[in-house]
């Protein structure tokens, strides 16, 4: 298998649209770009459903998809985006088919590994997620969208923009409105130590 | 966080930006799950890597078990014929059938009318004798052809493009002569798809950036109107018979089904909560009957439902087994649509591509048959004659006698490769839709 130990001294410098296209014949290349990018695709998946297991299991259809398509990457864009746009249509075909439950069941599913933690620092981070998740649910979907790809996945504007058909400046009025309506329609800014 | 964000966000916003992106940070992947999904994708990775060797050993049991079922047939038709003299000779039979079905097929005596398919962000369409297909936009001027959907005459074709995620309606002829817009300047967002009117005057689309919005518009790109909905839509709306009001897969706040509401967001009722698929229901081509198709995970089972709706009666016509409880492994179902007459239905069943089949179902009820499995995107073609499907990245096409079948056909006829495309998509974005010459055919004996 290959590990990371490996790639990692492998490919320290190779952007990752070169790296793209070597991955192509390369399984090392496309381990880099899997390592480099699975925070991200992981973290889009557990903003959106809240609970680890779907955040996994949506986690391994995104990167599967982008194996199987990696050929279709031309290198001309964003690798990051046309990865998190495969993510964005696994996360819809996800809630197409689950349109009658319940987004995000709350509670002890919400995945907040803290094993180095105390006990008390640990629930307090998982009822600060807890509510950040509920808030965002609370404003407009792509509001919520452009949020959690540029803070969560961690796009510039113009990448998120290429994952939601919209400009860079539409996408920063998504996100400067989505922050407002957070500060003032949801509990959250309660929550905020406003200094 | 990205700074270039932080930087460009109002003094105020930042506390708020800080406190997502501290919660951000606090989302670890979990170690072993890092570990396992990259042992699994080096694992796909390397079987992809071995076409040469793994084709040789893919190939040759198939093959085997061909060549041994041939035997099988041939020894018992021999059999048979020899002990009932008479009977026509086996040598000949068979093939001139199949040829027989070929040569009126690619003549155009039957089943006429282009095959349009959408795959892979392409639309294309069947050449004059079906022997291969012509991709539309070959000079991908629209970014996705992302589907399709024949006028109700079936001599327009029009094709759902998003460039640069602003989605138009392009129309063409039965030839598949130059894509033209339908808007000249469209400012919709990305268009997932679109329906015909029943009187071929109006469409219908959605986009899946808002998903409480349909958008009404005349065919000739006039008239463009908004409709707000009090709920969620998953797929494209169809026009109820009466034009009056459409039908969709939606959800409200309560849960997801098929849904009835008027043109103007009204009076919204709720048909099923057990449809799961935004292609799951059809009328039938009079407009006296929807069917659709519920998905019973408490009984683990699938039912094909018609309803009359002048009296409102609905009858299960087929059922066929599920499996109970949740999750993305169920098997679905897809593509229902029903035969000009009103006799038959086709959809498909399963799970993924393998494991998926088409189904041929008799409004009258009786056993639902496969017809094919590994296979989806079934689509009846206007005389009723063929049904063509998708299998393993190839179109088939199979001959449907007049008489009700209690088992699967003859061998299909391989009608021609699929277009490669434009990018990989999920195949259950594969559609199939015959269009209709000038002079309809009539169904044949």
């Amino acid at each position: 298998m290959t590990t990371l130990m490996t790639i990692q001294t492998q490919y320290p410098l190779m952007d990752d649209a070169r790296l793209a296209h070597q991955a192509r014949a390369d399984p090392e290349a496309f381990a880099e770009l899997y390592h480099r990018h699975i925070t991200s695709v992981y973290r889009y998946h557990l903003a959106h459903t809240g609970n680890d297991k779907d955040a996994e299991d949506l986690t391994s259809q995104t990167f599967m998809a982008a194996l199987e398509g990696i050929r279709s990457y031309r290198g001309t864009g964003s690798y990051a985006a046309w990865l998190m746009g495969i993510a964005s249509r696994k996360r819809a075909r996800f809630f197409r088919r689950s349109g009658d439950r319940p987004e995000v069941p709350l509670d002890a599913a919400l995945h907040v590994p803290t094993p180095s933690l105390p006990t008390d620092k640990a629930a307090y981070q998982r009822l600060q997620m807890d509510q950040i998740l509920g808030a965002l649910r609370n404003i407009s979907r792509d509001r919520a969208e452009a949020l959690i790809l540029c803070f969560f996945s961690g796009l510039s504007m113009l990448e998120a923009g290429l994952v939601l058909g919209k400009s860079e400046g539409a996408v920063k009025m998504l996100i400067s409105r989505g922050l407002q309506d957070l500060r003032t329609r949801t509990s959250l800014a309660l929550e905020v130590d406003y200094e | 966080m990205n700074k270039e964000i932080l930087n460009q966000i109002p003094a105020d916003e930042q506390p708020i930006a800080s406190k997502l992106d501290s919660a951000a940070e606090t989302m670890k992947v979990p170690p072993t799950f890092e570990w396992k999904l990259e042992t699994q994708l080096m694992n796909v990775y390397k079987t992809k890597t071995q076409p040469v060797h793994g084709w040789y050993i893919k190939i040759i049991r198939p093959v085997g078990w061909a060549i041994l079922a041939l035997c099988g047939v041939f020894l018992l038709s021999w059999t048979i014929r020899y002990l009932i003299p008479g009977l026509p000779s086996a040598a000949g039979e068979s093939p001139s059938q199949n040829i027989s079905f070929e040569a009126r097929v690619r003549a155009g005596k039957i089943c006429t009318g282009p095959v349009a398919v959408a795959h892979n962000f392409s639309v294309s369409l069947t050449n004059q004798d079906k022997t291969g297909f012509v991709i539309l936009d070959e000079q991908e001027n629209i970014g996705e052809l992302r589907s399709l959907a024949w006028s109700p005459n079936g001599q327009q074709l029009a094709v759902i493009g998003n460039t640069t995620g602003s989605g138009n309606i392009y129309l063409t002829d039965s030839t598949g002569d130059q894509l033209r817009p339908v808007l000249p300047n469209s400012e919709l967002g990305y268009l997932m798809d679109a329906a015909w009117s029943r009187d071929g005057k109006l469409f219908i689309m959605w986009s899946a950036q808002n998903n409480t919005v349909v958008y009404l518009m005349n065919a000739d790109g006039t008239g463009l109107v908004e409709i707000q909905l009090d709920m969620q839509i998953f797929a494209t709306p169809q026009f109820a018979p009466d034009g009056e009001s459409i039908v969709f897969y939606g959800a409200d706040s309560s849960s997801s089904g098929l849904f009835e509401a008027k043109l103007d967001g009204s009076q919204i009722r709720k048909i099923s909560p057990l449809v799961e698929d935004g292609s799951g229901f059809a009328w039938s081509q009079d407009g006296s009957r929807l069917a659709y198709i519920e998905m019973d995970r408490d009984l683990g089972e699938a039912r094909l439902v018609v309803e009359e709706i002048a009296t409102g009666i609905k009858s299960v016509i087929a059922k066929l087994p599920g499996r109970k409880g949740s999750g993305s492994w169920l098997p679905e179902s897809a593509n229902l649509s029903w035969s000009l007459d009103g006799k038959m239905l086709t959809f498909e069943f399963g799970g993924s591509t393998t494991d998926r089949a088409v189904y041929l179902a008799y409004a009258d009820g009786g056993v639902p048959v496969k017809l094919a499995s590994s296979a989806h995107a079934p689509a009846l073609s206007a005389d009723g004659n063929c049904l063509a499907y998708i299998s393993d990245k190839q179109v088939f096409l199979l001959d449907l006698p007049g008489t009700p079948l209690t088992s699967p056909t003859a061998m299909p006829l391989l009608l021609a490769d699929l277009p490669i495309g434009r990018a990989i998509a999920d195949f259950r974005l594969d559609k199939l839709g015959w269009g209709s010459e000038k002079t309809p055919a009539s169904k044949q004996p």
